[in-house]
């Protein structure tokens, strides 16, 4: 096995022994859905500011169907992986026709029109009070309302999804997705149609994206608005881009860094999204190429120190 | 039918409102090349300092010429201080910086003016309507009216029939050639920015009569400024007009049948032009 795997392997079993396993389900919830707004922004070089959009979709539909009908957990996330690439195919058909800031700024409109669909059918998702009550059914005698079942659940999930995005990425489809974000004009030319590719992309994130919806409504028994909302859909930019979009394992990375942030300040001081943004901003004035760069090159510094 | 034609003469100058917002963000996205996702917190920034100046200096008419100035002045030190050195990043980390701003510059309105909403009456002059035949109008909304409707024109004289404004249209259409001409290109970002900065504190200053004033107001309107862009095309100026109009009327008119729908209808006006015509309404790149 490979490094990073063990790394990997090493985690998954370690962090319910240090984090809540509560807390500890989230990261990996968390990194599905980096996993897939990578696929867009490090491998296809398209900057979604929307995929909050495909999570909340996702968690709302599943979340509805768990309350009052009780479906079975594999039926849940299938149907969070189908609506969120659905609405992605929805979304992204309209995006992938214009390119560059146009392209950022309609996948932020997109994510309002959902928002504010969610804000306003109150009858259904609760509007600002959020759609609670969902659960957790048991599975063939497996009870996921146990917290520790429910964090080995999501790991796995997280793993395959892992493994399913590397063969992605390595796949002839990957190859053409970064083909185009190196160079898009060059890919057209060599006879690719790089609208159908990017919006093959989109439908891809926007899956994985819905099946880390689905399991997020799982893991509080809630779909907040903001699960929907911009917010949702700026913290999973921040999230991979501090981990490093250049590499598929940023975003795991990013995930681990927000989610212990948002959760070890978010609880200290109402105001939390002002250091957000203060984090935001540092990232970018001082950061930049992610915490995974900074590491690297804090190791060069030290090591170029030793030799003077 | 009376109803309907107020509600399109609402629809009038909350869409003007639109356009000068979708105008300034125009510009600044289409000169300095960046998604500018603090365009709405300007906005918001914009209308709680008009409230701010009223209180200090006791006229209406003081604060509209200040809280604009303010904005123009934040966004002067924004440019110089922050995006400035971000040019030759990617759009994910100017993204990420204006995101950021827009979240600290919301959380400073709420600990320097409260999380709860305030309501902002209209200067007496401006108070009550006029009566046009057909309905009764409210005196501030034409005011506003005509007010977005002089800036809309001042900014395409100064863009149209001056030196420098010819100079920023060029900055839009090629940089690099604008720079071998000898021309201080940073100083143009700059100005650029500030004055699109500007436009967003008069769109707010204007609107907080007619809508009051909540922290979220900013986030709200950042969607409806990048939907005229998108809709618009980048540095358009009869673009961003018709683009606003068009979603302000449209949120009007259906406003008084299904108030729910009111703010989603922006969205799907956006989706159903996209859906027939995918480069906007003038099909400008």
């Amino acid at each position: 096995m490979k490094k990073e795997s063990i790394l990997l392997l090493a985690a998954v079993l370690a962090l319910p022994l240090v984090l809540r396993p509560a807390i500890a389900s989230e990261i990996w919830i968390f990194a599905i859905f980096g996993l897939g707004l990578n696929l867009l922004l490090g491998y296809t070089g398209l900057l979604s500011f929307g995929q909050s959009t495909f999570f909340g979709s996702a968690a709302y539909v599943a979340g509805w169907l768990l309350k009052h009908y009780g479906i079975n957990v594999f039926l849940a996330l299938g149907l969070g992986v189908f609506v969120g690439a659905a609405s992605a195919a929805l979304v992204g058909y309209l995006c992938v026709q214009r390119s560059g800031l146009y392209f950022i700024m309609l996948t932020f409109a997109l994510n309002q029109l959902f928002y504010f669909v969610a804000y306003q059918w109150t009858s259904v998702t609760g509007g600002e009070d959020g759609m609670p009550g969902i659960p957790r059914p048991a599975f063939l005698g497996i009870d996921f309302g146990d917290p520790l079942a429910y964090y080995v659940f999501v790991s796995t999930l997280f793993l395959l999804s892992l493994w399913i995005m590397k063969r992605i990425v390595e796949s002839p489809l990957g190859r053409i997705l970064q083909a185009i974000r190196e160079n898009e004009v060059r890919a057209e030319a060599v006879g690719y149609n790089v609208a159908r590719f990017k919006l093959a992309a989109f439908v891809i994130g926007g899956a994985f994206s819905g099946l880390a919806g689905v399991l997020y409504a799982m893991l509080f028994g809630i779909v907040p608005l903001e699960a929907i909302g911009f917010v949702t859909s700026g913290n999973a930019v921040f999230a991979t881009l501090i981990g490093g979009s250049g590499s598929l394992y940023g975003p795991i990375i990013g995930s681990f860094v927000f989610i212990w942030l948002s959760e070890s300040v978010s609880t200290l001081w109402a105001r939390w999204p002002l250091l957000l943004g203060v984090a935001f901003v540092i990232v970018v004035l001082f950061l930049r190429g992610g915490i995974v760069e900074a590491w690297a090159r804090f190791w060069s510094w030290q090591s170029s120190k030793q030799k003077t | 039918m009376s109803l309907l034609a107020g509600q399109i003469l609402n629809g009038i100058a909350t869409g003007m409102l639109y356009a000068l917002m979708g105008l300034g963000l125009s510009l600044i996205t289409g000169i300095l090349n960046i998604p500018n996702f603090a365009h709405g917190a300007l906005f918001a920034v914009g209308a709680y300092l008009l409230v701010t100046a009223v209180n200090v200096f006791g006229n209406f008419w003081i604060g509209l010429v200040v809280a604009p100035v303010g904005v123009a002045l934040l966004g002067l030190a924004i440019e110089y201080a922050g995006i400035r050195r971000l040019y030759a990043a990617g759009h994910d980390y100017q993204l990420l910086f204006t995101f950021g701003l827009s979240l600290i510059l919301a959380e400073a309105i709420i600990l320097v003016w409260g999380p709860v909403g305030i309501s902002h009456l209209p200067p007496e002059i401006l108070r009550g309507g006029v009566d046009l035949g057909f309905t009764f109008y409210p005196k501030y909304r034409l005011f506003v009216t005509g007010v977005a409707g002089l800036l809309v024109f001042l900014t395409w004289l100064f863009l149209e029939k001056t030196r420098y404004g010819a100079i920023m249209r060029a900055g839009i259409e090629n940089k690099e050639m604008v720079s071998l001409l000898g021309i201080d290109v940073h100083r143009l970002f700059t100005a650029a920015f500030a004055l699109g900065a500007y436009l967003a504190g008069i769109a707010g200053a204007l609107t907080a009569p007619i809508r009051g004033l909540s922290p979220g107001m900013g986030v709200d309107m950042l969607g409806i400024a990048f939907v005229v862009v998108a809709l618009g095309g980048l540095g358009n100026l009869l673009g961003a007009i018709a683009a606003g109009l068009l979603i302000g009327v449209a949120q009007a008119v259906v406003a008084a049948y299904w108030t729910e729908a009111s703010t989603v209808v922006i969205y799907a006006v956006m989706a159903a032009v996209l859906l027939v015509r995918p480069q906007g309404l003038f099909g400008i790149r």
